[in-house]
């Protein structure tokens, strides 16, 4: 998954559009970098042991690195000029190491005074199970300057 | 209805800030590394002239990166048996495991490589509620980033889950 490198506007897209799906998988060595890289010493992301004692099947995926795969399945969508303007999600089940899991989102409403798109997303297994509902608002450009128009 | 588990010294506790600000400076280092972690390698956090294309001023951080800037220091005494550092927030619930509930971001401004951002976290909710295993309480940290000349970056509403 990159950037779009098609800048969207906001004349490209309708309410009921669905994004392209993106597949994220988690290794262990990825959720050990990413507490090392955000100072997070939680043993329930690298211990397993310690992880059982709380309940948990194995080691987890942080709720905040799922976060970080929803905020890029935006930012890659919305391209260079288009601005990410509020994400919300709510981790419901866990998600494990070693497993996919993918980004969808269908867009629910556009505003074509201020390019804001309005989208609902989700992160589930590909059985359908849903583990995160995730909301967003992405600002488009109204017309793409590569195109001579005018940025906004 | 279960017995209370947000005892009086939490409730006065809404509105307070969580830890003393936090101050920190985004380092090309740091921001590529998480980018790197997190496996989003777009080009507006490695290459200037991407950066300029896209319309930023110059490397722009990760925007969840922010959030993790301010991570406090803490020396390794500080562990709980968990390996969450104690006093990460003043919450003193009992509970013994914590997990993630979600985040509501809004992103104000771009955080630059090179900007110094403060954090100021404060409780802004905590609420007890009755699960399948057992009661559980919900709480939410707003915390505000803003940077250098006073810019507010982004706003976060981060849920804490306590069982």
């Amino acid at each position: 998954m990159s950037v779009n490198p098609t800048q969207l506007t906001a004349a490209d897209v309708a309410v009921g559009d669905e994004l392209p799906v993106v597949v994220k998988r988690a290794s262990r060595a990825q959720l050990f970098l990413y507490s090392a890289a955000t100072w997070n010493p939680h043993r329930i992301h690298y211990d397993r042991d310690y992880a059982a004692t709380e309940g948990h099947a194995d080691i987890l995926v942080h709720g905040p690195l799922q976060g970080a795969w929803i905020t890029q399945f935006f930012t890659d969508w919305a391209g260079p000029r288009g601005r990410l303007v509020s994400v919300s999600w709510q981790n419901r089940r866990s998600a494990f190491p070693d497993r996919e899991y993918e980004i969808g989102g269908r867009i629910t409403a556009v505003d074509p005074a201020t390019g804001d798109v309005t989208i609902e997303a989700w992160e589930q297994t590909p059985e359908g199970e849903r583990l995160v509902p995730v909301q967003a608002v992405v600002r488009l450009p109204l017309t793409d300057p590569a195109q001579g128009g005018t940025a906004t | 209805m279960t017995a209370s588990l947000i005892t009086d010294e939490v409730r006065a506790q809404l509105g307070q800030l969580t830890q003393p600000p936090v101050t920190a400076q985004i380092t090309a280092r740091d921001a590529q590394r998480y980018a790197m972690a997190v496996d989003d390698l777009n080009p507006v956090y490695f290459d200037e002239d991407a950066a300029h294309a896209a319309g930023y001023r110059t490397l722009v951080a990760p925007l969840t990166f922010v959030g993790h800037v301010v991570a406090a220091t803490k020396p390794l005494t500080e562990l709980r048996d968990d390996g969450l550092f104690r006093g990460v927030t003043r919450l003193r619930l009992g509970l013994p495991r914590v997990m993630a509930g979600g985040d509501a971001w809004e992103y104000v401004a771009p955080a630059y490589v090179g900007d110094v951002v403060t954090a100021e976290s404060r409780l802004a909710s905590v609420e007890q509620h009755d699960g399948r295993n057992g009661a559980f309480v919900t709480s939410v940290v707003e915390t505000v980033f803003a940077d250098q000349d006073g810019q507010i970056i982004a706003t976060l509403r981060q849920t804490a889950i306590a069982r």
